[in-house]
């Protein structure tokens, strides 16, 4: 590890690694976990658990399903069946393998279940594919994934910016300190005045984390200009509301979850905003938009919208005008967005009044195809844990805890260049030369599948486009 | 009590119809009401996010979606599944047989009453093209003149006993198949039950088919009162294992999963979560 590193970030670092175990198995440990994890079931789990009649009818929705069979939601829903049988039916007990009722017993096994939770963006496919109604993603990241990652078998980037954003140490490292200054910069300049930054009192809060900030600093800088454009009483934060939170949802910490939900859901009601503006279309949405009362157990006292949403109320509202081009222009629905969340006409409206050129793609709205990135999935790509790892300023070594796990990071990101590929040639046949959504992932994913597979497009968040268009 | 109840529970069919039945029934509810319980026991009190609003007309098409959408995708996706599956063995197999075979409807219209409109209605379905009538094996009460006449016309060319059950196995026989060669392929979510639940049902049809036809399968001749009775009686039997088992098997789907998934689903992202 780098010496240049803040000791609390160094100290941090060192308590997320020792969360990290891909080579051992303490089978009492993981039978707590499981104990623990069906401890938690509500009934519609257990719906999504005892109804599945194995039809695999929601196999062919997965994105992963090219890449392997044995990825198919049913296929990765089903260890949490071996582990609910075993453990909690009386027959499962008895008969055991004869009901396929069983657990985790070896080293090997743990391996096995983390390759499955790592084949899964929990893009949802599976569900509204499925004849019953049986949430296949809910049960992998839901249950498989928290097991994994509290029995060891987590990847070491993940773990790592799980800790520093409950901690909230990222902050401390300079180059992240730097992309925060430079988007905040940028924004002051566009407006060509200081905003003021955690104003008591208004209206619109502007949510960023410094995902946002990194990954597409131009979409900040454009909805700072929808919001300023459209005379709305709004502010943003000083700081970011988070790394891309909760990362701990993402690897199943439910802890980390509520502690980070709890600290933006508190800086929201200092500041008194009635609407909390929502760039990522990824998971950060549904996690504030639909999770976080039910992890806080109260209702909020604000709307949580997301840019899309606001655009065209602003845009029926004659608040904001736009200026229509004739862009070969299409909208990917990131899943959480969409699937997850709903929101399928809102951009579509936007980005109808944005260009002329405006088509959909073949599959969109609930049908959308996933780009293969979400769930943990994109973050693990070698080029982008060599790229958090310079800008942390710690050696590759850290960011990768053994060969094994290395081993796996290869085969995931093989598995995510197969599972893009639908994405793509639904792009391809959309004929558009720039998709716009709204998730980093999704950015990042099909950025990276379009070189793959030698398609020529520009990738653009939302708020981007649709600020280039202000009239 | 032996003659009372109809015959002697020695007597596979006597046993099936008049003693079995009871208790069949009985593990039914009670494994039923198990399973809801269970259901509703495991049921959480959270506080919901506030809903997205979109509008009668989309809450419904939503409800259509559903449950159409996933049967869309099965054609597109997996026709072979599709086709065997869905269509054979569900929508032409063992729905309208169970329901509107003119047997079965006499057969449930002695337990519920009720169950005769269908009759009545002209909606039920004849043992074969060339036979409209109830034939000799109808139950007692009321007199089968309502059966000479379904509402279904030349369509009884396909909607007929006969080839109704023919399909039906034939999804049978494809579902075990494929189960066979995904767990050759090492694929996890093939049960043994799942060969249990399709091997009773292929059991059921056989028999009933057999029985129907008046046919001993292993002589390859007419059977004679005793095959006859024995046939109808496992077929029965069959059913009424069927009928047991259904809250502690797959069959479950057909009463509650199915409905509860689907509802639950439209609920949660239809109309909690606004997706159109």
């Amino acid at each position: 590890m780098s010496a240049q590193l803040p000791p609390q970030v160094k100290r941090v670092i060192d308590e997320a690694l020792r969360k990290v175990d891909w080579q051992g198995f303490d089978k009492e440990k993981v039978n707590a976990i499981i104990n623990e994890l069906l401890g938690k079931l509500d009934s519609v789990q257990v719906h999504f658990i005892e109804d599945c009649v194995g039809c695999a009818a929601c196999a062919p929705a997965c994105p992963y399903y090219p890449v392997s069979e044995e990825y198919g939601p049913v296929e990765k829903a089903e260890h949490v069946r071996h582990m609910y049988r075993k453990e909690a039916t009386i027959l499962g007990k008895l008969l055991g393998p004869l009901l396929n009722a069983k657990k985790p017993s070896k080293p090997e096994h743990l391996d096995k279940l983390v390759e499955l939770v790592y084949r899964c963006t929990n893009c949802g496919a599976c569900y509204v594919s499925c004849p019953f109604g049986i949430d296949s993603g809910a049960l992998i990241r839901g249950f498989l994934a928290p097991l994994v990652s509290k029995a060891g078998r987590l990847p070491a980037v993940l773990a790592i910016f799980e800790a520093m954003e409950r901690t909230g140490v990222y902050m401390d490292i300079p180059a992240f300190q730097q992309i925060w200054r430079d988007v905040n910069a940028k924004i002051d300049q566009a407006l060509g005045k200081p905003v003021p930054r955690d104003r008591k009192g208004a209206e619109y809060l502007l949510f960023l984390d410094l995902s946002d900030a990194m990954f597409y600093p131009g979409a900040v800088v454009g909805a700072a200009k929808i919001l300023d454009r459209a005379g709305l009483d709004w502010t943003l934060p000083s700081s970011p509301l988070g790394f891309r939170p909760p990362i701990g949802a993402v690897v199943g910490f439910s802890d980390s979850t509520k502690q980070v939900l709890k600290q933006i859901d508190d800086y929201v009601e200092s500041i008194g905003a009635k609407y909390l503006v929502v760039l990522d279309g990824g998971f950060v949405y549904p996690w504030l938009r639909w999770q976080m009362p039910k992890v806080l157990g109260k209702k909020l006292s604000y709307r949580v919208l997301h840019i899309t949403e606001l655009v065209v109320e602003l845009l029926k509202q004659g608040r904001i005008k736009l200026k229509p081009t004739n862009d070969a222009v299409t909208w990917h629905d990131p899943c959480q967005l969409a699937r997850r969340s709903g929101v399928t006409k809102e951009p579509v409206e936007a980005l109808r009044a944005a260009s002329k050129g405006f088509r959909l793609l073949p599959h969109h709205g609930a049908e959308s195809y996933c780009c293969g990135g979400g769930g943990g999935i994109g973050c693990l790509s070698l080029h982008m844990i060599e790229m958090m790892a310079k800008m942390i300023g710690v050696d590759m070594s850290v960011m990768i805890s053994s060969e094994k796990e290395k081993e796996f990071l290869v085969k995931t990101q093989e598995a995510w260049s197969i599972a893009v590929k639908r994405k793509i040639d639904d792009i391809k046949k959309s004929k558009a030369k720039i998709v716009v959504t709204a998730c980093p992932v999704c950015m990042h994913s099909i950025e990276g599948g379009a070189k793959l597979y030698g398609l020529d497009i520009e990738v653009k968040h939302f708020a981007e486009y649709i600020a280039e268009r202000l009239a | 009590m032996v003659s009372y109840l109809g015959g002697s529970p020695s007597d596979i069919y006597s046993f099936a119809v008049y003693y079995f039945f009871w208790i069949a029934l009985a593990i039914f509810i009670g494994g039923s009401v198990y399973r809801v319980t269970k259901l509703a026991l495991f049921w959480r009190r959270v506080v919901k996010a506030e809903r997205r609003r979109r509008g009668a007309g989309a809450v419904t098409i939503g409800l259509i979606r559903t449950f159409l959408d996933p049967i869309i995708f099965s054609a597109k996706k997996k026709p072979h599944d599709f086709l065997a599956g869905l269509v054979a063995l569900h929508i032409l197999g063992v729905l309208p047989l169970i329901f509107l075979l003119a047997h079965h409807v006499a057969y449930f219209a002695y337990w519920f009453h009720p169950y005769w409109l269908v009759a009545k209605w002209g909606l039920w379905i004849p043992l074969s093209v060339t036979t409209s009538t109830l034939e000799i094996t109808a139950p007692i009460y009321p007199a089968s003149t309502h059966f000479t006449n379904t509402i279904w016309g030349p369509l009884v060319v396909i909607l007929n006993g006969d080839v109704l059950a023919i399909l039906a196995m034939l999804g049978v026989a494809f579902k075990i198949g494929m189960k066979i060669i995904e767990q050759a392929q090492g694929l996890q979510h093939v049960r043994w039950s799942d060969y249990f639940s399709l091997c009773l049902l292929m059991f059921i049809l056989l028999t009933g088919y057999a029985a129907a036809r008046h046919h001993a399968p292993l002589v390859g001749e007419t059977a004679d009162v005793v095959t006859y009775r024995t046939l109808l009686g496992l077929h029965i039997l069959g059913a009424e294992i069927l009928l047991a088992l259904i809250p502690f098997s797959k069959f479950w789907h057909f009463v509650f999963g199915y409905w509860y998934g689907k509802l639950h689903e439209w609920y949660d992202l239809r109309v909690q979560k606004g997706l159109v």
